[in-house]
């Protein structure tokens, strides 16, 4: 990771972590200044740009973060049944608007199929589920067209919404961009990388600007740039004030979100029932 | 309407850039049309036919198993059941009809005394009754090893059947086999009449079957609840 690098992982770092924009600009600005008059590995200097955010919102404090909005998803006593096996048992989870809630939980816990039950994908044996607006999601695989380009997919994704071509198109590149990927070329979705076409998936979730927005697993095959791109958006799309549910078993992450519901069976884990869990951090 | 001929349009975006699956479409008639050349003329021209149902209905298959993931999420983002489906069979059904140019071509080509006129009808029957009849197997069976295997067994059994024989109207390209005896044979107009309603109507139940499993698999559930943005 060079300085330019370095710096571009702590503006992100404090933007996630809601340091006011003006003091963020501040410290990146001050950091860069430092750097190039003293020179210096920015990783012997300042240390990983993690721990030196941690230690400026620790000396400087956060701005506050938006009040969360109304309700916009509702899961409430989700349960759901293979065969004998119950997977889920009564879970919950309420997101409002400018919130991320992260469901976590050992493998097989039942993670994704709570965020398909979320989507309507599937029916759960019991429990409801209600969604106040624009539905979103992004798979953890699968959900894009081998042979179609990116700017194909988006185009799809738009006709859905009633939107024409060219303002799709163009939405959907910028959203791309986020990612720090540029969308516009003609390779099929089947010659891209696999972290590649996990943007593709992620970038068609967020196009019609959905107010709950379902992600499971999506950063599969991502980089450590894209990474932290990754949660900047979801911050970015927090602050807009849409509810985001993301499946993750990324533990250090939970401290970008605002609800956790851990899925882990409680004789698995010896520490936790289903249901919410957590609460806001 | 946009966005029933926007899934069409990738359909055969789709279809267009298989190129390897293109080859053995048109590969797949021609071998059927050859390997019974030496034989009588109507053999030949029915396998030809038989090749072009059985060619459109994999390709059907493989894009409906292609398509399984992705649908639901387009039915999150604003698609109607219907417009999957008919969109997919609209693209479908284009790319049967470019695949049947040159099989409509190769019998003028080769000098044969037929009705071309029954041959075009029997051409398109077989395109209309193969793309719903591939995308219901697809709909129903989820892998392609097994779809394949089913749109194998009944292909054979409609080679292998007696066309006169009561159950040959069970099978779904009994329609083309009586528009290209009216085609080869030069036979009364009730092989024709017999075959244009055998193909529309089981055309008609075959889109019907993909609907109800489409609709099924992407209905809205009943534990979800949408309400609007307060």
């Amino acid at each position: 990771m060079n300085a330019d690098d370095w710096l571009r992982t702590l503006t992100a770092e404090l933007h996630q972590r809601r340091v006011a924009a003006d003091a963020a600009r501040h410290v990146v600005a001050e950091a860069a200044t430092h750097l190039r008059e003293g020179g210096g590995d920015p990783w012997v200097v300042f240390g990983p740009p993690q721990q030196y955010a941690g230690a400026v919102v620790e000396s400087i404090g956060t701005a506050p973060g938006p009040r969360p909005g109304p309700v916009r998803l509702h899961a409430a006593g989700i349960t759901k049944r293979y065969g004998r096996r119950t997977v889920l048992h009564d879970a919950t989870l309420t997101v409002r608007a400018g919130q991320i809630a992260a469901v976590v939980g050992a493998n097989g816990c039942g993670k994704s199929t709570f965020l398909r039950i979320c989507a309507g994908l599937i029916s759960p044996d019991a429990g409801e589920v209600t969604v106040s607006g624009q539905l979103g999601y992004c798979p953890q695989s699968g959900g894009t067209a081998d042979f179609l380009l990116a700017d194909e997919h988006f185009v799809l994704v738009g006709a859905g919404q009633g939107v024409a071509r060219g303002p799709a198109r163009r939405a959907g590149r910028a959203a791309a961009r986020q990612l720090g990927w540029e969308a516009g070329g003609d390779v099929q979705a089947r010659h891209l990388s696999g972290g590649t076409r996990q943007k593709l998936n992620l970038t068609m979730s967020t196009l019609s600007a959905p107010d709950v927005l379902l992600l499971d697993e999506p950063y599969q095959g991502f980089d450590q740039g894209t990474y932290v791109n990754f949660w900047d958006q979801l911050s970015r799309l927090r602050d807009g004030g849409a509810a985001i549910v993301v499946v993750t078993h990324l533990l250090n992450q939970l401290d970008r979100v605002d609800i956790v519901l851990d899925l882990t069976p409680a004789q698995q884990a010896g520490w936790h029932a289903h249901g919410v869990q957590g609460g806001h951090l | 309407m946009n966005r029933l001929l926007t899934v069409a349009e990738m359909t055969l975006r789709e279809l267009l850039r298989r190129r390897g699956v293109l080859l053995l479409l048109l590969l797949m008639p021609l071998t059927f049309y050859l390997i019974r050349r030496d034989a009588y003329l109507g053999q030949s021209v029915r396998s030809l036919l038989l090749g072009v149902g059985w060619a459109v209905s994999t390709a059907a298959l493989f894009a409906t198993t292609a398509a399984r993931e992705l649908e639901p999420r387009l039915r999150l983002a604003g698609y109607r059941p219907h417009h999957l489906y008919l969109g997919r069979v609209l693209g479908l059904w284009t790319v049967g009809l470019v695949i049947s140019v040159p099989f409509f071509l190769l019998p003028m080509i080769d000098g044969a005394d037929l009705r071309y006129g029954g041959l075009a009808a029997a051409l398109l029957c077989s395109v209309a009754v193969a793309a719903p009849f591939g995308m219901l197997i697809g709909a129903l069976l989820p892998r392609e090893m097994e779809g394949t295997l089913l749109l194998l067994t009944v292909v054979t059994v409609q080679m292998l059947i007696d066309p006169a024989g009561s159950g040959a109207k069970l099978t779904p390209f009994w329609s083309t086999r009586e528009i290209a005896t009216w085609a080869v044979d030069h036979t009364d107009q009730g092989y024709l009449a017999r075959g244009v309603l055998h193909g529309l109507v089981v055309t008609a139940l075959l889109v019907v079957g993909v609907a109800a499993v489409v609709s099924v698999r992407l209905r809205r559930r009943r534990h979800l609840r949408h309400l609007p943005v307060g």
